[in-house]
């Protein structure tokens, strides 16, 4: 249900920032907080909250599953690792936003042609 | 404050040497409060992770969550408890609560409505000498009422499940209609509304809580039924539940059987009434999945109650609106839930009635009485069945071995 719903509409920032962060490999909470930020550059923060609130969608769904667990310091870290869906909906939501970029890109060099003009 | 970002000094270990035991040690009790925010299930799983997460974000020698944390943790912990009630109806365990509503709450409304009148003719039979009583014997609206949630019982324990829910529908929906002009009537004439009489008769209903009204009207709807709700609880679970939903919901009108000049507009009283109410709903909850889900359900009640207890002026028409709003929300939430079903699912029990489950199931009853086996939750009964099953399979009654057939018991 959750596939369908996110055909229809765009994802949302930190489920993409999520989703991209797995891409490269399994990863743990802070990990991916981490990396969120890194990918977004900076510009989305992504809090604890929002992660597993996400990751348990996204769980949900079939998107991203647990890969394994190590306990570290004392403190128990679960890795999450992108599923096929996963990665085939991250691809979709890159190619939508790759074409949207292209289209604002388009635009905006003929608006700065025109006014060269 | 953020759980981390690209700018601070944490590694992607998230390893951070703790400068200050005792605050670290306070930081992770706060943290620990904070993550009750979360359905128990979910903090069953993630809250290990969860707060090895928080305390490798925090700054050294923070004591205390940040305010932007506290409400994100508290925001998102509630956002995964809306978000898994359709789940949580939508469960075995919670379409046997809907099934059980369904049996109990009709009956419950029947009483209330029976409670109500008697407490007129009472209230009524102090004031005036008897034989001057007849305006306020049950009018033809009321009678009307009455006789509609006596049919809906009669239909929905002889199995006519839809006959019982659609009269059961309609007379909520008038209800509903009566409060709502209510509403619109006192928000523009003040207390002092001008309204045909006759359209408080029809109502007949507007004193029995129009929440426990919607619950049974909709698990009528969007339920197994009660015939299987008998089979969960049984008669006389189902007679308890019953007694403590009408005593609960129907505790002024009691007061006022045995005394006509009980101050039932009294602060101390209605919180009497709410406590009424709270004791019922916590005996419908049977130590089970599925009791658990009635009370969570029947505590929808409450919310009406709770409303009269507020010091406020337009105290009645904050009741109004509050019951019509837990009435109507009950609804979507009933709705989402049987859509979670699969449609396989739902049909199960609705096209094959449990007809020919009952000299099966009285069968087993019997058997569960011989051997004294405990057998009210779905959980005991799943258990007492395969036990069942199994003497019959030993003594080549059926050919199947328990634990591969069919247990109408058993989560699917």
């Amino acid at each position: 249900m959750y596939i369908y719903d996110m055909k229809k509409r765009s994802m949302q920032e930190p489920t993409f920032l999520i989703l991209t962060a797995l891409a490269a490999g399994p990863q743990h909470g802070y990990g991916i907080i981490t990396d969120a930020g890194r990918i977004s550059g900076g510009v989305t923060r992504l809090q604890t909250g929002t992660l597993y609130m996400a990751l348990d969608r996204l769980s949900s769904a079939g998107l991203v599953e647990p890969d394994r667990e190590e306990v570290a310091d004392g403190r128990l870290r679960r890795y999450y690792r992108l599923t096929d869906d996963g990665a085939a909906l991250l691809g979709a939501e890159t190619e939508r936003r790759r074409a949207s970029a292209a289209v604002a890109a388009q635009r905006l060099s003929a608006r700065l042609a025109g006014g060269t003009a | 404050m953020s759980a981390a970002g690209p700018g601070q000094a944490a590694g992607q270990d998230g390893d951070r040497p703790a400068r200050d035991p005792a605050g670290a040690a306070a930081l992770e009790r706060r943290y620990l409060r904070l993550l009750r925010c979360y359905p128990p299930a979910h903090r069953e799983v993630h809250r290990e992770e969860m707060l090895g997460v928080l305390l490798a974000g925090a700054r050294p020698g923070q004591r205390t969550p940040g305010l932007g944390q506290t409400v994100n943790l508290a925001a998102c912990g509630l956002a995964i408890r809306v978000r898994r009630i359709p789940g949580w109806l939508a469960a075995d365990a919670g379409q046997d609560a809907l099934a059980v509503i369904s049996l109990i709450a009709p009956a419950a409304v029947l009483i209330l409505l029976a409670l109500q009148q008697a407490a007129i003719t009472a209230w009524a039979s102090a004031r005036v000498p008897p034989w001057l009583l007849v305006p306020v014997l049950p009018s033809l609206a009321e009678s009307v009422v009455g006789l509609a949630w006596l049919a809906v019982v009669l239909l929905a324990l002889t199995g006519r499940q839809r006959k019982a829910a659609a009269i059961a529908s309609v007379s909520l929906t008038l209800a509903l209609l009566i409060l709502v002009i209510l509403v619109t009537a006192i928000m523009q004439q003040g207390h002092n509304v001008n309204l045909p009489g006759a359209l408080f008769q029809f109502a007949g209903i507007a004193d029995v809580p129009v929440v426990l009204v919607s619950l049974a009207a909709c698990s009528l709807v969007f339920s197994p039924g009660p015939r299987r709700g008998l089979a969960i609880v049984g008669w006389r679970r189902a007679c308890l539940m019953i007694a403590g939903l009408a005593a609960g919901f129907g505790f002024p009108a009691i007061v006022q059987l045995a005394d006509p000049a009980a101050p039932i507009w009294d602060l101390a009283f209605r919180l009497l009434g709410v406590l009424a109410i709270a004791v019922a709903v916590a005996v419908t909850c049977v130590r089970s999945p599925a009791g658990r889900r009635v009370a969570g359900l029947m505590a929808a009640g409450l919310l009406p109650s709770l409303a009269v207890t507020l010091p406020v002026r337009e105290l009645y028409l904050v009741i109004v609106l509050v019951s019509l709003l837990a009435a109507v929300l009950v609804w979507p939430v009933a709705i989402v839930s049987w859509r979670g079903r699969g449609r396989a699912e739902r049909r199960r029990p609705l096209a094959k009635p449990d007809l020919d489950f009952t000299a099966v199931y009285a069968e087993f009853q019997a058997f569960c009485a011989r051997r004294r086996l405990p057998a009210s939750s779905t959980r005991q009964l799943e258990r007492a069945w395969d036990a069942w099953q199994a003497g019959r399979y030993r003594r080549g009654e059926i050919s199947q071995w328990p634990y591969y057939g069919d247990n109408p018991f058993r989560p699917r």
